[in-house]
């Protein structure tokens, strides 16, 4: 859900979130793409158990995904700006 | 008034595991913690099990070098403690000991190693100079940089968070009583015996061990006596978890750097990078009850360090810097024994407290409990500041 009433948004954008495309717009980050989308897994623990975005400003870790390109660093989604076509990839183990 | 055989001030690990002992030896035992159980050094620290000589003893020249030789002893002793630590506490405390390497870069680097080979050979610690080829076929995570490295097989670490508070649980099951939030004050010499204030508590005990760490001067000037122990701010680094790569404590012989990967995954990085230490507000000295402030300079020297050695951390999150207080001596050499100025007071403490921190308490519980000539511990009696002393008390 978002505010839709006087605010002004940047251009609209696409990132696949484990594969799937998921609609935001410019000036988000990763995180408010997919929460705004109602995915709220974001990494799993040492248990296998689903984490999710927590303090939403880079210290708890534990909206930790990783980059789908191939490379697979770990990233902060709370603090990573959403970009047309980013690909990231959630809940993946340690690598 | 309450009575106890033995006050302990000071609930860190030092203090913890020697109520453990005295408590087990059928003493009755009080520990006075002025904030919560292992809440400063002894939980801050990085879990380094380091028996080969410290990089801090080689910076000071060769006199210092020698004298902290003698240190070795305790490492040895160390080696056994920690190697029987969670059968004698009954539970986990994330120990591994699969070895250890401190590293060298230059050639001036490889060379102090080879003088500390020499010196600990000679008191007794296997520790073995390899190549840098050979140093990565051991660690293969170690870089190109890396041109020697020397090997001590008993290395390793454990976890900060669970050894004290599983010293403390052991020392109440056998009786001891510890109690938090619970400052000592005016703690004093009365005829056979002390007094003091602990919080709500007034006791009366015939011993006095203080374990405070930073704190130890602070107690010891209750009673007159001085300790010349030193708080210092440091600072560590911790990476995200990833697949265990590094199953060896890695040291720096020239450059401040220890690097271990925790139990769950984490990379913790330290090696004695400076924090600054809080003031107190009307300029009259350090406030240890705040916690030091990081130094950017610190934690970016610490992970250019790390890098280099291990190049692979470079990928990694950082997700964490945090500093700590610390308590080292005067000579660097630790303090562990009773004060002959006063009888009764013992002191431990004063550096290395967590890898040799179940040793000292084995040993200061051993005097307190037979007293017996203190043996191992002799070199470390706080008798080396008599000249101090003897003005005081």
């Amino acid at each position: 859900m978002r505010i839709t009433d006087q605010v002004a948004r940047g251009a609209a954008l696409t990132i696949f979130v484990d594969g799937e495309p998921i609609g935001g717009f410019a000036g988000e980050t990763v995180a408010a793409v997919m929460t705004a989308a109602g995915r709220r897994r974001f990494r799993i623990d040492a248990h296998g158990c689903a984490r999710g975005l927590y303090c939403n400003m880079g210290t708890c870790c534990e909206c930790m995904v990783r980059l789908d390109d191939g490379r697979g660093i770990a990233v902060r989604a709370c603090l990573l700006p959403a970009e047309e076509g980013l690909r990231i990839a959630t809940g993946q183990p340690l690598s | 008034m309450g009575r106890t055989d033995v006050l302990i001030v000071g609930g860190g690990l030092v203090g913890c595991a020697t109520a453990f002992h005295l408590a087990r030896a059928g003493l009755s035992v009080l520990v006075a913690e002025a904030g919560d159980v292992n809440a400063v050094a002894s939980g801050q620290n990085a879990g380094s099990l380091h028996f080969q000589m410290e990089r801090r003893f080689l910076e000071q020249g060769d006199a210092v070098m020698a004298q902290a030789a003698r240190v070795i002893r305790l490492n040895r002793r160390a080696i056994d403690e920690w190697r029987g630590l969670e059968a004698l506490l009954g539970t986990p405390l994330g120990v591994a000991m699969n070895g250890g390497l401190m590293v060298a870069e230059t050639p001036e680097q490889v060379d102090l190693l080879d003088r500390k080979a020499r010196l600990e050979e000679a008191a007794g610690m296997a520790t073995r100079l390899i190549d840098g080829g050979q140093a990565r076929d051991r660690a293969p995570y170690l870089g190109p940089q890396v041109a020697a490295a020397l090997w001590a097989p008993d290395e390793g670490h454990a976890d900060p968070k669970k050894v004290t508070p599983a010293f403390a649980a052991a020392a109440v099951h056998e009786g001891a009583r510890i109690v938090s939030h619970s400052p000592v004050r005016g703690l004093r010499k009365v005829a056979g015996g002390f007094e003091a204030q602990c919080g709500a508590l007034h006791v009366r005990a015939d011993r006095v061990v203080i374990a405070a760490g930073a704190w130890i001067a602070t107690i010891g000037a209750m009673l007159n006596l001085h300790l010349p122990v030193f708080p210092l701010g440091l600072t560590m680094n911790v990476t995200e978890r990833c697949a265990p790569f590094i199953p060896h404590l890695v040291q720096h012989v020239g450059r401040r750097l220890s690097m271990k990967q925790a139990g769950a995954g984490n990379v913790l990085i330290g090696g004695g990078w400076p924090s600054r230490l809080a003031q107190r507000a009307d300029g009259t000295g350090f406030d240890l009850s705040r916690p030091p402030a990081p130094i950017a300079g610190s934690i970016a020297g610490n992970l250019a360090a790390a890098t280099d050695i291990v190049p692979r951390v470079a990928g990694l999150n950082l997700v964490r810097t945090w500093t700590g207080t610390v308590a080292v001596s005067s000579d660097q050499l630790p303090v562990v024994g009773e004060v002959p100025r006063m009888r009764g007071v013992y002191v431990a403490g004063g550096g290395s407290a967590f890898t040799l921190g179940p040793t000292f308490a084995r040993l200061l519980a051993d005097t307190i409990v037979e007293g017996r000539d203190a043996g191992d511990l002799a070199d470390f009696s706080p008798a080396r500041y008599e000249h101090l002393n003897s003005f005081m008390g």
